[in-house]
């Protein structure tokens, strides 16, 4: 479980965020709502990263296929990448209506991957890959930088 | 490989899989309020013709319709279940049960049993191979969750639910004399209510509440067992409508004593999110969480006590108010995001956002309505003229979603129509 465990907690984490930036830009404190969202979108576009680089790689390397699942989960981070430029967007013109539409947008898309990837892509990695091989994954993961 | 592991991630059914459903769950909403305004009273007295038609149009043709559209959407993202070709799977189950639906109505008001073995045969095509293959494909998964665990409970349920309809109709039908009609109709309502309809939100609510609204996690025993506890619970209630039909009251009970606790950890849950903006959907979910909480204590005084039938009317009031809360809850937040999922994975700029699908406005709106038709209906148990009231409201309510996903669709096919399109080529 050593996969699921490691990337499950970074949605939970980016979730957080997520619902921090949400609450500033909802109360109208643009400034404060830039912050928060630009940790939330670094966090999230690091988490991408390290599953592009990584783990997606290692996982279609063992089984063989790069059109499966992993193209669907990375044809995903792009329309999340999409999102976050438009929310960004909305930020800058202090747009709340916008915001807050978009950010249901950005939630569920982020939930509906997220409960993908952990009930199904992670858990195979999981089966998949050797302890050794994982271990290592974690550790080059912790490296990736934006 | 992976369409056999149960790994296959594009999966969204067409957007029209879940909106024909929806849609139809709506119009049957509108059949209902109609019914209940010309039926008054005795739509809501035990047994009558008035009341089995009221509660079957309610539960097969709202609920079902809803729950069916839901599981299409779901199963693929919850549990990496997607059907071959859904459009046709739909469309193989909704008229079959469409039809069935309404000759059990005709044979409830007529007692004919031509009817009841046409109502039994067109929803046994409709509903038997879809549950059978989606639990199935539930059942060969490699790795479950919470959600996936309760969704293959709740369906092993409705298959037992539709066993013993079809066993009560034969009773009914003068064909079987086997089995003590009175004992499998408190079975048959266990399995619907309890083991269906109930489970399955439970399930989704699982998965749902945590993620949509950023909330603590259920208890992770309380969500890997309880469906196994529930389900277990009704099975034992099986055996005793058969053998022991005196235990049902005490089984029944232990199992609503497990939906009241659901009810409260849910509450509990949406009071702890961290999401700060109180938009429709959470009251949609504490109004239904609320009402089911209170309906499943009504349910266990009323095994120890005998509820008068007003209590009792109050009971089928609150069950009903927490089932049609959850389904709006859901669709406010499944129409817009599809609408905009869809046309936005095709490639289109001009993809509608959620609000501009639906707005949160035109929701709040809606749950005064909704709030409004279930505060009445509760003052109708005790005072019968205002149940035409209740039921006008009812219609106007189920107009208010029909309209809302109508507009959608609308919006949907105008944005593929005129819409400009960027080329996925790179991604497909």
């Amino acid at each position: 479980m050593q996969i699921s465990n490691y990337m499950t907690h970074e949605h939970r984490s980016c979730d957080g965020l997520f619902a921090e930036a949400e609450k500033l830009a909802a109360s109208g404190e643009w400034d404060a709502a830039e912050k928060a969202f630009l940790d939330f979108a670094n966090e999230t576009l690091k988490h991408f990263k390290k599953e592009e680089e990584e783990l997606f790689p290692a996982f279609e390397a063992k089984t063989g296929s790069t059109e499966g699942p992993t193209q669907v989960m990375r044809f995903e981070h792009e329309q999340v990448r999409g999102l976050v430029g438009k929310i960004a967007e909305a930020i800058e013109k202090q747009d709340r209506d916008a915001y807050l539409s978009l950010a249901e947008s950005m939630m569920i898309l982020l939930q509906q991957h997220n409960m993908k990837e952990e009930q199904m892509l992670y858990a195979m990695c999981d089966r998949v890959l050797p302890p050794a091989e994982k271990s290592d994954l974690v550790e080059k993961m912790e490296k990736v930088e934006l | 490989m992976f369409q056999n592991s149960g790994l296959s991630l594009d999966q969204a059914p067409p957007i029209s899989v879940v909106f024909r459903f929806f849609l139809a769950g709506s119009l049957w909403g509108i059949a209902a309020g109609i019914w209940l305004f010309f039926a008054g009273a005795p739509a809501l007295e035990p047994s009558t013709p008035e009341a089995l038609i009221l509660t079957h149009m309610l539960t097969l043709g709202v609920m079902l319709s809803f729950m069916l559209g839901a599981l299409f959407q779901m199963l693929p993202v919850l549990a990496g279940v997607a059907l071959h070709d859904p459009v046709k799977a739909a469309i193989r189950s909704q008229y079959p049960i469409l039809f069935g639906t309404l000759f059990l109505l005709s044979a409830f008001a007529t007692a004919s049993g031509a009817l009841y073995a046409f109502a039994l045969l067109f929803l046994g095509i409709g509903l038997l191979p879809i549950a059978a293959r989606m639990l199935s494909r539930l059942y060969r998964l490699p790795s479950h969750s919470p959600s996936s665990r309760g969704m293959g409970f709740s369906l092993y349920n409705l298959l037992l639910l539709v066993a013993v309809g079809g066993w009560m109709l034969a009773l009914l039908g003068g064909w079987m004399q086997r089995g003590d009609l009175p004992a499998l109709k408190q079975l048959h309502l266990d399995l619907g209510l309890l083991g269906w309809i109930a489970l399955l939100i439970v399930s989704v609510s699982f998965q749902v509440i945590e993620m949509f609204y950023v909330t603590p996690p259920y208890p992770k025993r309380y969500a890997r067992w309880m469906p196994a506890l529930l389900t277990g619970t009704l099975t034992v209630e099986f055996v005793a409508a058969l053998n022991a039909p005196v235990l049902e009251p005490w089984i029944e009970s232990f199992a609503a004593i497990l939906l009241m606790v659901h009810a409260l950890l849910t509450l509990r849950r949406l009071s702890m999110r961290q999401r700060p903006l109180t938009d429709a959907t959470v009251w949609f979910w504490r109004l239904g969480m609320g009402a089911l909480a209170a309906a499943m204590l009504l349910l266990v005084v009323g095994n120890l006590t005998d509820l008068s039938t007003s209590l009792t009317m109050v009971l089928y009031v609150l069950y009903t108010s927490f089932a049609l809360s959850v389904v709006l809850a859901m669709a406010y937040k499944i129409v817009p995001f599809l609408t905009w999922f869809h046309l936005n994975a095709q490639g289109y700029f001009t993809a509608p956002m959620m609000h501009e699908v639906i707005h949160p406005q035109n929701a709040k709106r809606h749950l005064a309505l909704h709030s409004t038709t279930v505060f009445v209906a509760l003052v109708a148990a005790f005072d019968p003229r205002l149940w035409p009231l209740a039921g006008s409201l009812l219609c106007a309510s189920f107009a208010w979603i029909a309209v809302n996903i109508y507009r959608a669709w609308h919006l949907y096919l105008h944005v593929q129509k005129t819409g400009e399109r960027f080329d996925m080529g790179s991604f497909s």
